[in-house]
């Protein structure tokens, strides 16, 4: 479970994230959607200690990102597959996060079949294409066999084979009971993949509400549009 | 620190950067030993009034600067080469973090430069063989003893000051032009400032302060145990920058 309690990020004068509280519960995707700008990515972030709060705080099951032992058991997450060194080979990418929280080395090789990348394993990351990235990135979240996942925008740039493998990756593991939580700006995606929406706008939470509440008088982006209009930068 | 310790070596050795200052070093080596056989060469083939102008042919004075910057832009690459969101999601203790690429970049440029200075002085030695000085520098392997073990410490420090360099200023480039100032560029400016600051100043430079913790220059500026304190305040300034940056900045 992911708790998000008055979390606000401030840089200068400008406040990027604005006193926001929601919950992520397990067995569930749960979308994260807002404008551009709105603190999506921002909030990710916060939320696996990479940038600090100015207020309030984000934990995983009951602790803080940067407390838990071997967070990678506990927490997957793909904030952004090109954060990777392009000159290492794929499997080498992998072994190494697994050494950093000492999981069994041969998880990466299982899991680069698994998403598809067992031919390439060797391959240097400069030679993979964005969707073999993404799986890559994709890979390197399910290392640690976590409860809990962290997506952001994570069908960027894939083809429609991709968008449905990630689709029922996603689906799968909360079926599994793991707490999934993913950030798109595809409405027609987070319609299809999502159980639960969390939506924010300039940093403020707009909504959080099942996916079942918010469609059933239209569509995802008709309720997305009503409720985020006049909100974007 | 075990698994972060892992995770950094696993990092340095899975791409190809290190091995190509490796690489820059080992040829340096070879450049060395040919200049030392060159030199033993026009030695013997001279008159005795000429044998006594002759330099030091002892390779390893001009493999050491080489050597010290290599290891301070490998310390440079294991601070910045990586991006930050991967390496503090895997291990967001930064405290942590900092050390396992401390420890790692101590140990690594300690055993390269250990190995660097001994191919280096052993075959200076070789070449060398039993001329007499001023070609040949020592009278015994126990008289290189003290350069070598400078020459060592002074790549350690160089090493952990490109790291700190690297991890305060986060980026790689800026941080081996830094390097490249603090190891070449001041030294070579400092003995034109007016006396006595051009000694005062060049007596703290890393080129100097080596021949200052070996005790093998007429009266240095600084004393051994002062000079091994500078090299110590080089590392303190800025691994103690890099520090901050990485514990207080966000990723």
């Amino acid at each position: 479970m992911i708790e998000v309690r008055n979390l606000t990020k401030r840089y200068g004068d400008t406040t990027a994230v604005d006193g926001l509280s929601f919950t992520v519960q397990p067995g569930l995707v749960t979308g994260f959607l807002g404008p551009n700008g709105a603190g999506k990515s921002t909030t990710m972030r916060m939320v696996l200690g990479l940038d600090r709060p100015t207020g309030g705080e984000a934990l995983v099951n009951g602790k803080r990102y940067q407390d838990l032992d071997h967070p990678l058991r506990h927490v997957g997450s793909l904030l952004d597959p090109a954060a990777v060194h392009h000159g290492r080979r794929a499997l080498d990418h992998l072994r190494w996060i697994a050494a950093s929280n000492g999981i069994d080395r041969k998880r990466a090789t299982e899991l680069l079949e698994q998403v598809g990348l067992g031919g390439v394993r060797h391959k240097r990351i400069k030679a993979l294409s964005l969707g073999m990235k993404q799986r890559l990135g994709v890979a390197a979240a399910l290392l640690g066999d976590p409860e809990v996942l962290m997506f952001d925008e994570p069908v960027n740039g894939l083809d429609p084979e991709g968008v449905r493998w990630i689709r029922d990756l996603m689906r799968g593991l909360a079926k599994e009971g793991r707490t999934v939580f993913v950030s798109s700006h595809l409405m027609s995606e987070m319609a299809l993949t999502a159980d639960h929406v969390v939506i924010v706008a300039r940093g403020q939470l707009v909504k959080e509400t099942p996916m079942e509440a918010l469609t059933q008088n239209g569509s995802l982006e008709d309720a997305y549009l009503e409720l985020t209009s006049g909100r974007g930068l | 620190m075990k698994n972060a310790l892992a995770a950094e070596w696993l990092k340095l050795r899975t791409v190809r950067a290190p091995y190509g200052l490796i690489a820059a070093i080992g040829v340096m080596i070879a450049f060395g030993a040919t200049i030392s056989w060159l030199m033993v060469r026009d030695y013997d083939t001279s008159s005795a009034a000429e044998q006594m102008k002759f330099g030091s042919a002892d390779a390893s004075v001009v493999i050491t600067p080489v050597v010290q910057f290599c290891v301070a832009a490998l310390g440079a690459l294991v601070a910045t080469s990586d991006p930050r969101l991967g390496a503090l999601t895997a291990v967001p203790d930064r405290k942590r973090l900092l050390a396992a690429k401390s420890a790692l970049v101590a140990t690594t440029a300690v055993v390269i430069g250990a190995v660097a200075l001994t191919l280096s002085i052993g075959t200076s030695w070789l070449i060398m063989g039993d001329r007499p000085p001023p070609v040949a520098p020592w009278d015994s392997l126990g008289d290189v003893l003290p350069w070598a073990g400078a020459a060592v410490l002074s790549i350690l420090v160089t090493g952990l000051t490109g790291l700190g360099l690297g991890l305060a200023l986060r980026s790689t480039a800026v941080t081996i032009v830094v390097v490249g100032v603090l190891l070449w560029g001041l030294p070579a400016v400092t003995p034109m400032l007016p006396s006595p600051w051009n000694m005062d100043a060049s007596g703290v430079m890393v080129p100097y302060l080596v021949w200052e913790v070996a005790g093998v220059v007429n009266d240095p500026p600084l004393g051994p145990l002062a000079a091994v304190a500078c090299l110590f305040i080089y590392v303190v300034v800025t691994l103690g920058a890099g520090t901050v940056t990485l514990l207080r900045r966000d990723a």
